[in-house]
């Protein structure tokens, strides 16, 4: 569906920090990416988990290596808060948000009502996003990204919002969405979601990856390399 | 993206940005008017009372009005939609869309605002006495043509700042050196020296565009029809190139928004 062949990125920093100014953020990336499945991606913070989505997005071009897409496949990065406009409300945000993501005027508004229902932001959704606190923004972004449609689906750490039964109906939704015959490209810092939903995990550091293959199997190395 | 989309968008998003803009204010769409007005009073202040330049003064706001109201559109939406696609980091850095899409939802956002300016520009016009002429009809090509030139302007603005931030202060300092020099209070056609004034217009498209307002505006003549040709074609130009290396170097300019 989508292969990695050695990636590297790299961009100018300030001078004198890093390798001469030069920050490798990626380096000498390959895998391959199959359809249907559900492939994991952990790591620490900062090891390059999201350029590397932004690269399968098509967001950012690599430096070096290339990246080889099955012809016609559609990819969407699916983070949180697609860039909500603070002074406006939570309905006008949610068809801005819902036609960033691909949909059409019609199919936008056509959502709204269902938008509104799952966030279950009620009469707030009518109020400006700048009175949102962070859980009913988070709520707001969520839902709209559970609209997309495509064939690759990046997940960037969305299913740690909202209180606890919110995030039960999230994981629910989430877990239709793989389920299905959907590719999809999954990062997490929770272990548990890693292991319920991937049938591969990938293992980054420093821009490198460490490990592939069985999730119980790398998510143990993983661990193991945290502790020392 | 089809362009079907890509239009839909554009619109959708000009028109939030209307909503978001008047919603921030208290007084909030009302200030597309009061600042041009206040705009055009500092100088009736300045260079009637103050300075008491001679001029008849009723001829002198409107030739001010006219000039100002036009150039603050210029300058105005070329400054933001310079600064619109640095300015939209979070969503550069998650969705693939086409990074002329943030200065082009500014710029068409701001024609709808400068058409109530315009209104209230009539407004003025019919105030002062001037009887409205079909001449006026002139306005629409030398408006389309303004609004061309902004993009042009506006879509090199961004490409520029997404590459080096340092235009974001070079700007300003662009549009100052502009005011001063396209004839926005000094007439381009009382200078002693004609040639002069031949040369300014013709190398200052906005000295041009300004002087062009004043023609069919005060004077009801019809503008130099070849000089503005040339003027929409070299802006048609300049877009195309400026949108054809945005869509080829759009991850490019993803990563100099993001690092």
């Amino acid at each position: 569906m989508l292969e990695l062949r050695d990636v590297s990125l790299d961009f100018r920093s300030s001078k004198g920090s890093f390798d001469h100014g030069v920050h490798h953020v990626l380096d000498q990336v390959s895998f391959k990416l199959y359809e249907n499945e559900t492939l994991g991606i952990i790591g620490r913070n900062g090891v390059g988990k999201t350029t590397m989505l932004r690269i399968m997005a098509g967001i950012l071009a690599p430096t070096h290596g290339e990246v080889i897409t099955r012809p016609g496949a559609s990819a969407s990065l699916l983070t949180l808060g697609l860039g909500h406009r603070l002074d406006l409300n939570g309905r006008d945000n949610a068809v801005l948000s819902a036609m960033l993501q691909g949909a059409s005027k019609a199919e936008a508004m056509g959502y709204l009502e269902d938008i509104k229902a799952f966030s279950e932001l009620g009469d707030s959704f009518e109020e400006p996003v700048k009175t949102y606190s962070a859980g009913m923004k988070s709520r707001l972004g969520f839902t709209t990204a559970l609209l997309t449609h495509v064939d690759i689906l990046l997940v960037d750490e969305i299913l740690s919002v909202g209180d606890a039964e919110f995030r039960k109906k999230a994981e629910e939704a989430m877990k239709q969405r793989i389920s299905g015959k959907q590719t999809v490209v999954f990062v997490s810092h929770s272990d548990t979601q890693v292991k319920d939903l991937c049938d591969r995990v990938l293992w980054i550091d420093q821009g490198r990856i460490c490990a592939q293959g069985d999730p119980d199997e790398t998510i143990a190395r993983y661990r193991a390399s945290m502790k020392k | 993206m089809t362009l079907r989309h890509y239009f839909s968008l554009l619109d959708v998003q000009a028109r939030m940005l209307l909503k978001a803009d008047s919603s921030r204010f208290r007084l909030g769409f009302l200030w597309w008017f009061l600042e041009p007005l206040l705009w055009v009073s500092v100088f009736f202040l300045v260079f009637n009372l103050i300075l008491d330049s001679g001029k008849k003064s009723g001829d002198f706001i409107l030739f001010l009005a006219c000039g100002k109201f036009a150039f603050l559109w210029f300058s105005k939406t070329v400054s933001q939609a310079s600064g619109s696609i640095v300015a939209s980091q979070g969503l550069v850095g998650k969705v693939n869309m086409p990074k002329s899409l943030w200065p082009m939802s500014v710029m068409h956002e701001s024609l709808y605002r400068q058409s109530t300016v315009y209104l209230l520009l009539i407004l003025i016009l019919l105030l002062f006495g001037v009887t409205p002429m079909l001449a006026w009809l002139w306005m629409i090509p030398v408006v389309a043509v303004m609004y061309l030139m902004i993009i042009a302007c506006g879509l090199i603005g961004a490409c520029l700042v997404c590459i080096s931030r340092d235009f974001q202060k070079v700007i300003p300092l662009a549009m100052t050196f502009l005011l001063f020099t396209s004839g926005i209070f000094w007439d381009v056609r009382e200078l002693a020296d004609q040639e002069k004034a031949q040369l300014i217009l013709i190398t200052n498209p906005l000295a041009f565009m300004i002087d062009a307002h004043r023609q069919v505006l005060m004077h009801g003549q019809a503008p130099d029809m070849v000089h503005l040709m040339l003027i929409a074609l070299a802006a048609a130009a300049f877009t195309a190139l400026t949108v054809s290396y945005m869509q080829k170097n759009s991850q490019y300019l993803a990563l100099k928004v993001l690092t």
